[in-house]
């Protein structure tokens, strides 16, 4: 398994950070790269919406950690504030004329459509999102073991 | 239009201020819009707002709007979001050209 975890600033001019971050851990990590973006994706929404939703004021922070386990890559946004699940945001009608379509709730519905697994939890005062998803490209699939 | 790079809510609203100066100039000259995306390498809901308002807005103001070349990542955000229904998305430029109605000038 293998962890890492950065804390920033609870605001928007951190997000180029945060992808950085994700992109190191990528290449480090020796990743598919073709998988980055739903990841970098579901980073960049989920710490958009604790940014503009869920933070009581200036100088509170926003820790994310990104752990690498069995094939799947988990990414968790945590912070601290009033309860915020960003999961019971409603849907957006996706199939809504183009006068009548909303791009609230869009974010997380794309995060939802991407990952695998989505999840909230409030622990302490915190808020704690956690997603997760299969790397596709793993060389240890049983298909790609070699038939004798 | 062009539109390459990464277009995450940082970029999103210059994006959108260069849009709306294109919009307002196709007033006068051919009044069609067409983006092309085969520099756009991410695209999330704040790049996607800012397509959905141009969108709306040009069909408001009667003018064509288009988008194409399309990456596969971007497709796929776009098909997610249901957005490819609502917005006219084409393989290539001359596509995206020829789908579009032609006025005289």
């Amino acid at each position: 398994m293998i962890e890492q975890r950065l804390s920033v600033a609870s605001e928007a001019a951190q997000l180029p950070v945060l992808t950085r971050f994700l992109k190191e851990f990528w290449v480090a990590a020796a990743l598919p790269p073709a998988e980055s973006v739903k990841f970098e994706l579901a980073l960049e929404e989920v710490f958009m919406n604790v940014v503009m939703h869920g933070s009581p004021g200036a100088g509170t922070q926003v820790e994310v950690s990104v752990i690498l386990c069995d094939g799947g890559l988990t990414l968790m946004v945590e912070n601290e504030g009033p309860a915020f699940d960003p999961l019971l945001l409603p849907a957006p009608d996706v199939a809504a004329s183009l006068e009548e379509r909303k791009v609230g709730g869009l974010g997380v519905f794309l995060v939802r459509q991407m990952m695998d697994a989505v999840s909230y939890q409030r622990v302490a005062a915190r808020n704690q999102l956690r997603m997760t998803k299969r790397l596709t490209a793993g060389v240890d699939s049983p298909r790609l073991a070699p038939s004798v | 239009m062009i539109a390459e790079g990464r277009l995450d809510f940082g970029a999103a609203k210059e994006f959108q201020a260069q849009l709306e100066q294109v919009m307002a100039d196709t007033r006068t000259a051919p009044a069609t819009v067409i983006i092309d995306c085969a520099g756009l390498e991410y695209v999330s809901s704040a790049g996607l707002r800012v397509f959905l308002l141009a969108a709306r807005a040009s069909q408001r103001a009667g003018l064509g709007f288009a988008m194409c070349s399309l990456q596969p990542a971007v497709r796929e955000v776009f098909e997610l979001s249901g957005f490819s229904r609502i917005i006219a998305v084409h393989t290539d430029r001359a596509a995206a050209l020829a789908s579009l109605p032609q006025r005289s000038a």
